[in-house]
């Protein structure tokens, strides 16, 4: 049964790589906006047919 | 002269499209009779046209096949070096969060964005300028970070370029001082350690409620007891780092909050724990200690959710401009607006807020103070006189010399007032759930000391046992569960209905209130409708037809109104020209020519209207004391154009007789010339908003009612009829008086709720146990307030405040619940018999049973409310 030692070890270990992945995520600011991003993954990419069309300045 | 009322009392605000109208392409707005186009696609005005194809020559058309109408009207003027201050370099140090060689990034406040294609087309802007790197947008909090390339443009060509598409930048004073906010990580971090050690440490405990894993835990329960503690001490450490702290502050102020009794029962289930663990007696209660946090951090969590995109601490900074232009010998020059000192002589051009007190030197002033008082109509202001800070030029630009510094003037020093400093000492607010804690630990500690009575002759070991977990069930889990989950699904049921709260806390303010004080104008009156009469000799159709022609051509809001009001099909005009601060002069295809606008512009009238406005009548300053001299008569008359003019009112109070008519405050009037000989005049009336009787009506049966007024006391038989004989009416009250008749009535121990809108108000709203700001537009300024409320949703105040009644019952409906709770454990507890798992049961389900409870109970009363 010592085992069990090893076992509950590791299983923290799991537990602490997903904590620090939590803290790493809010860290990163990927809490502070629950709202945009479920925007954004709507729009589409269009790359603009022709490139580097005259910058209108006014 | 006899009246004719055009229209009936409240006029429709929009323009009805008539079938002839098209849309326009880009805003969406009804086109004139003749819209311009470009490709087929027509376009009420040039402005959007330049939108359409700016957009259209970038590709970025998709703009307008994201949402309905995404389009934002180009209203304001471009005037050339707008933008310039924010070149200079101090300007810069504040407003850019990083910088490099080649690149810099700042967020910037955009109020405007409203849809999905905002957000794409702002993302896209790299695609209009090379020069941006980077675009992202916070859409809640209505921010964008840009970030660009310092050798291909710069920081005014960035503003520049937003402004271009519509999307004009919000840079005040106030953002100045202050760095974009950074969202306070805090709590996430608490919350994500809690959760881990909860899960982990009732992995561990599990063993201990089980009989078949007995051998078990008689092999390992040391080792999980001592496992338990390493994952509760940073719970205990950081996570309820919070609840001791509010407690201790609690205790330095004489008073005992709801946290008390937290950190007491908190420290005591670890302290028991410890010991047990060390001893090697049993598993501790760390299970319930991971748990009771972790739902009390969710607790926090919950109330802590609220509109991140209003600004509920905004003072006159938030309103007043970055940068002005002084004047100097050697030119003009930008300075920021702090530097700005008394003898300063600054150019205030179209559209553009005035700093400072100071005396006019030379222009035409047309000053639309409606953040001031919520009042849209402008006043005129002529050479000589001296004009207030917070108003806003229309009009051709002004000379202004400085006579009083920023925060010294007549409306900004308000801000020094003590009750603008006094509310960051923190939360002296006496919630119920701060008060049933105090009886609370004077139950808890009662008990406890009965239990030492009680068992200490009879069994040492018992006594001991029975203390502690009495301690331990004096966390009042539940107890502080039930407030954040019943108000926080409350906030969100007010923020449905547009009645934006700041923070929960303002929901038991609101029920508890028994006064309800109003600001008149722009509060009970609606500054967006007018009700318009025409007095004088009755007018042909085509004379009509030439006026609303005329007047439909100027930008003024009474010209614009009139226009509206009138609502004729177009006349052909051979010419129309426009005298800012006067009238305007238009000659028909016919030949008939019509002057229309002030009494001294149109020709001496004889009749008494045309009297010299009453000093006491301007209505855009009307809380603003006068020292300057009469201003419907202009010392000289200003021939210049292309300026977006402006009709100046010729306010008066000499109404006709006949012309008492049942609405609203003193009127505005417009005078009418038609070739060469006087017509007659149009009046311009605040009208009450629509639902007001049945509102106020209401509101009487239940609360004390009073109207604080800058204005003269014109409407007081109207507003006595309106409010009830009990009411309290003051008029001519100056933002000071406004904020100390509120102190007043606090004083007398009275709740009072404010409701106002402008600047002026900000003394009173802030003085007030809960301030509501009115606006119709959210992204409009708004002073410091508790809550904001949508202007058109002040019909529903009824029922808002029934509602949070009805949520101060459901608090204490699941207070009762959860001393349920707190019952039985106490029970066990003084008989010795709470142990680990009477503790593991109790104590989520107790929680978890609260938060349902709580958040049902709340739909349900919205739902009973029809809300």
């Amino acid at each position: 049964m010592t085992i069990i030692f090893l076992l509950i070890g590791l299983s923290l270990l799991v537990a602490l790589l997903f904590l620090a992945a939590f803290l790493w995520a809010v860290r990163s600011g990927q809490y502070d906006d629950a709202y945009t991003p479920s925007v954004r993954m709507l729009f589409d990419d269009e790359a603009p047919a022709e490139p580097a069309t005259p910058v209108r300045r006014r | 002269m006899w009246p004719i009322v055009l229209a009936p009392v409240a006029v429709p605000v929009l323009l009805e499209p008539t079938a002839t109208h098209l849309a326009c392409a880009h805003c969406g707005d009804a086109c004139p009779a003749e819209p311009l186009r470009l490709a087929e696609l027509p376009f009420c005005c040039a402005g959007c046209r330049t939108v359409y194809e700016l957009l259209a020559t970038s590709q970025l058309c998709t703009y307008y096949a994201l949402g309905e109408r995404p389009g934002l009207k180009i209203k304001e003027v471009e005037l050339p070096g707008r933008f310039d201050y924010l070149a200079s370099e101090a300007v810069q140090a504040h407003l850019l969060s990083f910088r490099s060689a080649e690149r810099a990034r700042l967020t910037l406040h955009v109020p405007q964005m409203h849809c999905t294609s905002c957000i794409w087309l702002l993302e896209h802007l790299p695609r209009l300028h090379a020069g941006v790197v980077e675009a992202r947008v916070q859409f809640l909090r209505k921010e964008i970070t840009i970030t660009y390339l310092l050798a291909d443009i710069s920081l005014p060509e960035v503003v520049q370029l937003l402004a271009s598409v519509g999307y004009e930048p919000q840079i005040t004073l106030a953002e100045l001082g202050a760095q974009p906010h950074r969202a306070s990580h805090t709590l996430y971090y608490q919350l994500g350690l809690a959760a881990f050690a909860f899960g982990n440490v009732m992995l561990l405990a599990l063993p201990d409620y089980f009989s078949f894993v007995e051998d078990l835990q008689a092999g390992f329960g040391r080792f999980f007891g001592y496992l338990s503690l390493a994952l509760a001490l940073p719970v205990l450490l950081y996570s309820a780092r919070g609840f001791f702290r509010s407690a201790g502050q609690g205790l330095r102020q004489r008073h005992i909050n709801l946290d008390f009794p937290i950190s007491l029962g908190l420290a005591s289930l670890f302290s028991v724990s410890t010991l047990e663990v060390l001893a090697g007696r049993g598993p501790g209660y760390f299970d319930s200690f991971t748990g009771l946090v972790f739902f009390m951090l969710i607790g926090k969590w919950v109330q802590q959710r609220t509109y991140d995109a209003l600004r509920f601490d905004r003072d006159y900074t938030a309103y007043f401009p970055v940068a002005v232009t002084r004047l100097t010998p050697a030119g003009e020059q930008s300075i920021s607006v702090q530097e700005l000192a008394v003898g300063h002589r600054i150019r205030v051009r179209h559209q553009e807020v005035i700093p400072a007190d100071a005396v006019l030197r030379r222009g035409a002033g047309q000053i639309d103070y409606s953040f001031v008082s919520g009042e849209s109509t402008p006043v005129a202001r002529a050479a000589g006189d001296l004009v207030y800070a917070g108003g806003r030029q229309l009009g051709e630009a002004l000379e202004l010399e400085v006579v009083r510094g920023v925060s010294q003037g007549y409306l900004t020093q308000l801000w020094n007032n003590p009750a603008f400093t006094k509310d960051a000492a923190g939360p002296t607010l006496e919630t119920y759930a701060n008060h049933a804690g105090r009886y609370f630990v004077a139950l808890t500690l009662l008990l406890a000391a009965g239990t030492l009575a009680y068992w200490g002759p009879r069994d040492q070991a018992t006594m001991w046992r029975a203390f502690t977990s009495v301690l331990v069930i004096a966390c009042p889990c539940a107890l502080s569960l039930a407030t954040p989950f019943a108000l926080g699904a409350a906030l969100r049921v007010l923020g449905r209905h547009k009645l934006y709260l700041k923070n929960a806390a303002v929901i038991e303010t609101l029920a508890r209130a028994d006064t309800l004080v109003f600001d008149k104008t722009g509060t009970l009156t609606d500054p967006t409708q007018s009700a318009v009469q025409y007095h004088g000799r009755p007018l042909l159709v085509a004379e009509k037809q030439l006026i609303a022609t005329a007047a439909a051509q100027s930008t003024h809001p009474l010209s614009q109104r009139l226009a509206r009001e009138l609502a004729t099909e177009a006349l052909p005009l051979a010419a129309c020209q426009e005298y800012p601060g006067q009238g305007l002069h238009a000659t028909a295809a016919s030949g008939q020519a019509l002057r229309l606008g002030s009494a001294a512009f149109v020709g001496a009238f004889a009749s008494p209207p045309a009297q010299p406005a009453d000093r006491l009548s301007l209505r855009a300053s009307e809380r603003l004391p006068l020292l300057s001299k009469e201003v419907s008569e202009p010392t000289e008359f200003s021939t210049q154009t292309g300026t977006p003019a402006a009709l100046m009112p010729a306010t008066t109070t000499g109404r006709p007789a006949c012309a008492d008519g049942p609405a609203g405050a003193p009127e505005t009037s417009v005078y009418v010339a038609l070739d060469g000989e006087p017509a007659g005049y149009f009046t311009f009336r605040n009208v009450y908003r629509p639902a007001l009787p049945a509102v106020l009506a209401a509101l009487g049966q239940r609360y004390r009612l009073a109207v604080l007024s800058g204005d003269t006391d014109a409407e007081r038989p109207r507003l006595r009829a309106l409010l009830g004989p009990a009411a309290e009416l003051r008029f001519g009250q100056s933002p000071a008086d406004k904020l100390a008749y509120i102190a007043a009535e606090r004083a007398q121990g009275h709740t009072v709720v404010m409701i106002g809108d402008g600047l002026n108000d900000a003394g009173a709203l802030r003085a007030a146990n809960a301030g509501i700001a009115l606006t119709d537009t959210l992204t409009n300024f708004s002073p410091a307030c508790d809550a904001i409320l949508e202007a058109g949703e002040l019909r529903q105040l009824t029922t808002f405040l029934g509602f949070a009644r009805a949520c101060l019952r459901v608090v204490l409906v699941t207070f009762v619940l959860s001393l349920c709770y707190n019952a039985v454990g106490l029970t066990l507890a003084v008989q010795g018999r709470f142990t680990p798992i009477a503790s593991a049961i109790l104590m989520p389900l107790s929680s978890l049973s609260v938060m349902i409870v709580a958040t049902l109970l709340v739909r349900w009363a919205a739902r009973h409310h029809h809300l």
